[in-house]
């Protein structure tokens, strides 16, 4: 947006361009989108100096997925509006929530701020693939459950993901490495405490 | 004796939300849906000279620009869903853009040129009531109420604004900590002689105060997706109740109520900030329509920040008298309220608070309630009560100390009880039992065993505290709507929302228990209107235990009294000579004669009228009715309003212990116990009653101690936008070993004994959290909410942090 | 200011050796945008508050990956994450400023992609810089932090110079205490600084706050073992014990004979755009007894210099206390 004042005031908001990666006054390509293909080099993927191919497969719950996706493209976006999985919450967008979290090589990220053309090759988990074929849920699923864990439940899907990656590779944790395991995932409703629970249940500390 | 009050269930959509099933509004996609996004206001105060579209129309994608023209006109102290002349807070929305995906959404809002001119602005309250302070609004500063305030997150209605300064000497006394005398306010109340008060004290105690606004922040950034078929508008939306905000959407939509199908099977968290159809609903039902396409309308973190709504904020002077034998004898409150864009404050309920602590013999309240350019205030968790609490906290330990008495007998001496009033009206209470809660606090956290501990060890020093949150838990009046089908299932129809508290679920309990249904025979028909819901209250926090476990028991009341009917009118002999049990109702003298429930629904449609639904109460609401309508010949309907007699407003109360150990090098500490018992009548949910009563105390630390809003005062750009600016408390940030209890006597006036707890939680844990602060630094106060890192740093290093500036939205 | 939140679309390279990665950076200069973890990156890219053509990806170089233990110390990629750092052993044994260091940046899931090239490279958290204001940072001629009504409680102590943006990374300051050398690469050749160098101010440069220019990587931090297995003191006091940037912190690495100090190197972060040193405390103890009594002494002298704004008076004691308890611990 662009915009002027009449009268001076203290605030120079996008005042005239003055340095290079500023956007102000920068007409963008806002285009792009449509017409993406445009935007690439040719394609030469072998020399490592071309631009990234738009069209990827991406292993994500064990399927090799092919999908369309766009160069700065997110993979929370890919999930929930190119792969129609929208159990991957956007609580934030800018990795200050956790409600997006998934398992990339088993490690949980934030996929707002994963790059789609970051997790080429590499195995992505998310909610949906979380229960078993056939359809068992996963022990902290069931856990979070009988803890009546979830409030809004919009962090929910965030929670199972650390959870489930916390007891991949500690099967017994304390209450305090599970909260440190599982603070990158805010819960506006304060529901930790049962989370928590949910963990040292889904471990078999609780019964 | 109780089959279902009292014992643990899963909610229905508790398996829903850990596979990421459950779906929010953000989640639907529609063939043909095109993405909106909102432009918003750059400045705090302006005038919008014009608008220019025209480049963003041209781009390749952009399906539509949706502007205030396309609206009806909302004149102030309404808050438009977007701006027409004039712009009064950063954040402001303007316009929408629609375009095929939200990439071209977004960088067409970048093409888009408006022209404005500035106006002078301001994001201090106090500042405005200043001779020469600047307005927030072109017509004035202060909100003034020309009708009775409605409910909590009501719409403001019947107001208007008016412009108005205090002499500079009432400036200059409540910036010093002084009664402001001569400053004008628009509410006032008193009972008693407060002078006689204050002549009986024995100590006085005179604080200023300052408590900052700061955002709900639920973690769903309210999206809506709407789209039209056959006239009707398909709208799935995030809200707090499924039922109270249709008829206002509707009426937004300009469509009948029975045209709008509104869809929200789950919200992402309200706190308060999602009660009524907000404004921004408007875009995205009407920008659908016009486009005839759907519209998913989703907003970002920082927009949500902007119109998500926020705790006013408050600015204020208390004086406290106390008798030498514990007794408030006195008080005397004022407060200016930050009502930020849209000017409402709740700084009554902070003085309704403060009676429910005190029960003071004699008050006297003063409020005003004054615009800043700053976001829109709403109802947040306990508005006012909470707030209030965390300052009032330390203040009551220092009048405790003044005449040498422990914290919690002060507090056990004056607090509210089964005869005691609340509020300037002094309104009775259907029950209170917060001494009983404050003995049961003291033995499970250890008051005694802790207060004898050594309080310094090394740079650490211990504090402990003791704080009580209260607000209003229950309404009355909403309908109630159940149906016995011919499969014989019970089916519970809620327009109870679904914002993560399950009350929604506990209250069907009250229809089950009442039946003698099985659970596992119950059916919660609920999520989108088209299931034919009953007019519900608004959920807002506290009040739907209360609310509609009652409405809902009337439903099953009239329910069986029609079992009864149809059983005597088939079986022989009198309604009264019937019972019900195992789904069955038969003679009380012969149980083998009598029908199943799935018999009774089959002659219930055979009969018809009020049987099955036919014809209906006059009373009920006209939501309901159209329930009942879309019901009707599908089984046994039981139906009803609730109107069980009854007066008195039932108090959720809350009673907070905390310990600390904060580190006097840092100013950083650790929460070692926090113990929270409930006054809440029969508990209804156990295992969700832990989860509500922790989640609070996760946003009492959030009050005390981290959330406020920042704003530039030079250019009133707002600093905390986002969600690590704003500082909601993480997993390390509270005690993980809270312990939780309740006194767990039944309120009289509910048949199933409960009443609301989700407000208090929070405001006990704020006041225990201050008041363990205040003691662990020797009963320093500092009258702040929240009291931050620096704030402790800075008093610990002996670097004066004054609360008297009463700044608020600045450091 | 308009709020977005969806990337912008641009160019997106994703080189798997360095040397394509210094082709691309070289050709692509001030137009390409390095990404490492891409966790500071994205934000500036959703806001549009920044823009750049093209995205240079260094995610997939593996030999910019991992920890390699040298003749004299240990070689750490620049584009190992946090948590590899803080997890890895031959840290955790021999340099445990680092790994603690690391262990206490924003999230677990931050920490996770979030590399230590990334983190000591990540610009400042100014809110009006991050707003998209034209400051003297941005280009512009005003600093809007630096006046008695800005909102300056995150800000610098020391040494600003028209912008007080304080530095925001929690493992730069280890590295420094560490006297860690970061190792520069272009297609013009090699070329290291010191940590401390690497590091620069306002004065020096008000639109970077490292010494990188375009067209260079940083590829890896070499730690020397002068101070292996020292005496290590980290501390990092923010609001939330998570996500939050410090309000300060504090890395100090002694060496330590017969309980007297032998020298030290103790330095805090967030109080000036980079990593401040505090030399003259650790002249001061130098010799003397490592012990509350010494730290006492000097604490004060830790924020000789220091320039407070209208409300970041409390870094001044804090930044006392914490250099105080790096020394009596």
């Amino acid at each position: 947006m662009h915009f002027n004042t009449t009268k001076n005031g203290a605030m120079s908001v996008n005042s005239k361009l003055t340095r290079r990666r500023f956007i102000k006054g920068v007409i963008f390509s806002g285009a792009a989108a449509t017409t993406g293909t445009g935007i690439y080099l040719a394609a030469n993927a072998q020399s490592g100096q071309s631009a990234a191919e738009r069209l990827v497969t991406l292993n994500i719950n064990g399927r090799n997925r092919p999908v369309d996706v766009l160069p700065t493209e997110t993979l929370a976006y890919t999930l929930r509006y190119k792969l129609d999985m929208t159990g991957t919450k956007i609580g934030c967008n800018r990795g200050e929530c956790g409600a997006c979290t998934v398992l990339i090589d088993g490690v949980p990220n934030y996929s707002c701020s994963v790059l789609s053309h970051n997790v080429k090759g590499k195995a992505v988990v998310s909610i949906e693939g979380v229960k078993a074929a056939d359809g068992t849920l996963h022990a902290v699923q069931q856990a979070f459950i009988a803890e009546n864990a979830p409030q809004c439940g919009f962090c929910t899907p965030g929670q199972v993901m650390s959870a489930v990656a916390l007891l991949n590779s500690n099967p017994r944790p304390t209450k305090e490495e599970a909260a440190a395991a599982m603070s990158g995932n805010l819960c506006r409703c304060g529901a930790y405490e049962h989370y928590l629970n949910g963990v040292l249940r889904a471990s078999g500390q609780l019964a | 004796m109780s089959t279902h009050i009292g014992f643990d269930f899963i909610p229905p959509d508790v398996p829903g939300k850990v596979t990421g099933e459950i779906k929010y509004a953000e989640d639907y996609k529609r063939e043909g849906m095109v993405f909106a996004r909102l432009l918003t206001s750059p400045l705090p105060s302006g005038r919008v000279v014009s608008i220019d579209t025209s480049e963003a129309l041209r781009m390749d994608g952009v399906v539509g620009v949706f502007t205030a023209d396309d609206l009806p006109p909302v004149a102030p102290p309404g808050n438009p869903a977007l701006a027409s002349e004039y712009v009064t807070y950063v954040g402001q929305p303007i316009l929408a853009v629609a375009a095929i995906t939200e990439e071209i959404a977004e960088s067409a809002i970048d093409k888009i040129r408006i022209d404005f001119e500035r106006r002078d602005f301001v994001v201090d309250p106090i500042e405005s009531l200043t001779p020469g302070g600047s307005n927030a609004y072109p017509e004035g500063n202060v909100l003034v109420r020309t009708r009775e305030e409605g409910p909590e997150g009501a719409p403001i209605v019947g107001a208007e604004i008016r412009d108005i300064k205090w002499p500079q000497s009432a400036i200059d006394a409540i910036k010093s900590g002084k009664e402001p005398v001569g400053g004008e306010f628009t509410t006032e109340w008193a009972f008693g002689d407060i002078d006689a008060g204050f002549a009986d004290a024995a100590a006085i105690i005179e604080e200023p105060f300052v408590t900052i606004g700061y955002p709900h922040h639920s973690l769903e950034a309210r999206t809506g997706m709407a789209y039209w078929e056959n006239g009707k508008c398909y709208f799935h939306g995030s809200s707090q109740s499924q039922s109270a905000n249709n008829a206002g959407l509707a009426r937004m939509l300009n469509i009948d109520l029975a045209d709008l199908v509104f869809i929200n099977e789950a919200t992402g968290g309200g706190f308060g900030s999602k009660i009524g159809p907000y404004p921004f609903m408007a875009i995205t039902g009407n920008f659908s329509r016009v486009l005839n396409r759907p519209v998913q309308l989703r907003i970002t973190r920082e927009q949500e920040f902007y119109i998500g709504s926020a705790r006013s904020g408050m600015q204020g002077w208390i004086k406290i008298g106390v008798k030498e034998n514990g007794k408030v004898s006195a008080v005397d409150l004022v407060i200016v309220n930050d009502g930020g864009a849209t000017g409402g404050g709740s700084g009554n309920s902070s003085a309704q608070h403060v009676t429910v602590a005190y029960q003071p013999e004699n008050m006297r309240y003063r409020g005003i309630s004054v615009y800043t350019n700053t976001t829109p205030r709403g109802a947040q968790r306990g508005p006012g009560q909470n707030e209030m609490a965390a300052v009032l906290a330390p203040m009551t330990d220092k009048a405790a100390a003044a005449i040498n008495m422990d914290r919690v007998a002060f507090r056990r001496r004056n607090v509210l009880d089964s005869n005691g009033f609340q509020g300037g009206s002094q309104g009775p209470v259907t029950s209170a039992f917060v001494r009983e809660a404050l003995d049961q606090g003291k033995r499970v956290f250890g008051w005694d065993e802790k207060l004898a501990l050594p309080k310094q060890n090394g740079s650490k020093v211990r504090g402990i505290g003791v704080g009580i949150g209260y607000h209003g838990a229950g309404g009355r009046g909403y309908d109630g709507l159940v149906r016995i089908a011919p499969d014989g299932k019970l089916y519970i129809h809620s327009g109870v929302g679904n914002l993560g508290t399950y009350s929604y679920a506990g209250t069907c309990r009250a229809a089950a228990e009442a039946l003698k249904m099985p659970w596992d025979r119950c059916e919660i028909m609920r999520g989108r209107s088209d299931n034919h819901l009953p007019h519900s209250s608004g959920q807002g926090g506290s009040n739907t235990i209360f609310t509609h476990t009652r409405t809902n028991w009337v439903a099953a009341q009239d329910a069986i009294t029609k079992l009864k009917e149809i059983a005597a009118a088939d079986l022989g002999g009198s309604a009264d000579d019937y019972e019900i049990g195992d789904e069955r109702v038969y003679q009380s003298a012969d149980s083998s004669k009598g029908l199943s429930y799935a018999q009774a629904a089959q002659r219930a449609m055979e009969l018809g009228g009020k049987y099955s639904g036919q014809e209906y109460p006059d009373d009920i609401n006209p939501l309901t009715q159209l329930a009942v309508q879309g019901l009707a010949g599908t089984g046994l309907i039981g139906v009803s309003k609730d109107n069980i007699p009854g007066q008195g407003q039932p108090p959720g109360v809350i009673v907070g212990f905390c310990e600390i150990e904060m580190d006097k090098d840092t100013g950083k500490y650790e929460v070692l116990d926090y113990t929270a018992i409930a006054d809440c009548g029969t508990v209804v949910h156990p295992k969700n009653f832990d989860n509500a009563m922790r989640g609070g105390g996760v946003w009492g630390i959030g009050l005390a101690a981290l959330e406020r809003h920042v704003y530039d005062p030079q250019n009133g750009l707002p600093a905390n936008t986002g969600l690590y600016q704003s500082k909601p408390p993480t997993y390390l940030d509270v005690n993980l070993n809270t312990k939780v209890g309740a006194v767990n006597i039944p309120d009289p006036q509910n048949p199933t004994g409960g009443r609301g707890i989700g407000e208090p939680t929070q405001g006990a844990s704020a006041a225990a959290l201050a008041s363990a602060i205040s003691d662990a630094l020797d009963g320093h106060l500092f009258n702040t909410a929240p009291t931050t890192t620096d704030m402790i740093i800075n008093h610990l290093a002996g670097n004066t942090y004054s609360t008297k500036s009463l700044k608020t939205n600045t450091f | 200011m308009p709020s977005h939140d969806v990337m912008p679309n641009m160019e997106l390279y994703q080189p798997v050796q360095v040397e394509d990665a210094l082709a691309l950076a070289d050709r692509l200069a001030d137009r390409g945008w390095l990404v490492g973890g891409g966790q500071d990156t994205y934000g500036w890219l959703k806001d549009r508050a920044k823009v750049a053509d093209a995205m240079i990806d260094l995610s997939a170089i593996e030999s910019l990956r991992g920890v390699r233990e040298t003749s004299d110390g240990i070689e750490i990629g620049a584009l190992t994450t946090l948590s590899e750092v803080a997890n890895n052993s031959v840290i955790q044994a021999q340099y445990s400023l680092l790994s603690q260091a690391a262990s206490v940046v924003a999230s677990p899931q931050i920490r996770n992609i979030g590399t230590l090239g990334g983190n000591v490279s990540q610009d400042v958290r100014c809110w009006y810089y991050r707003r998209g204001l034209s400051c003297y940072r941005a280009g512009g001629n005003l600093c809007y932090a630096d006046t008695p009504q800005g909102m300056n409680r995150e800000h610098s102590l020391f040494e600003t110079s028209r912008c007080v943006a304080a530095s925001p990374s929690d493992t730069a300051p280890a590295l420094v205490a560490l006297d860690a050398t970061m190792v520069i690469r272009s297609v013009n050749g090699e070329r290291t600084l010191a940590a401390e160098d690497y590091f620069v101010g306002p004065a020096n440069d008000i639109e970077n706050t490292t010494a990188l220019r375009p067209g260079e990587i940083l590829t890896t931090v070499r730690i020397p073992n002068t101070w292996a297995n020292a005496t290590f003191y980290f501390e990092k006091v923010a609001d939330r014990n998570v996500w939050d940037f410090s309000l300060v912190n504090v890395a100090a690495a002694f060496k330590v004979s017969a309980g007297n100090v032998e020298d030290s190197r103790i330095v805090c972060g967030a109080v000036q755009c980079t990593p401040r040193r505090v030399t003259n405390v650790e002249n001061a103890i130098r010799g003397q007894a490592k012990n509350a009594v010494t730290a006492e002494s000097v604490a004060t002298m830790a924020t000789d210099g220091a320039r407070a704004l209208a409300h970041n008076g409390f870094k001044i004691p804090l930044m006392q206390n914490l250099v105080k308890r790096a020394i009596s611990a």
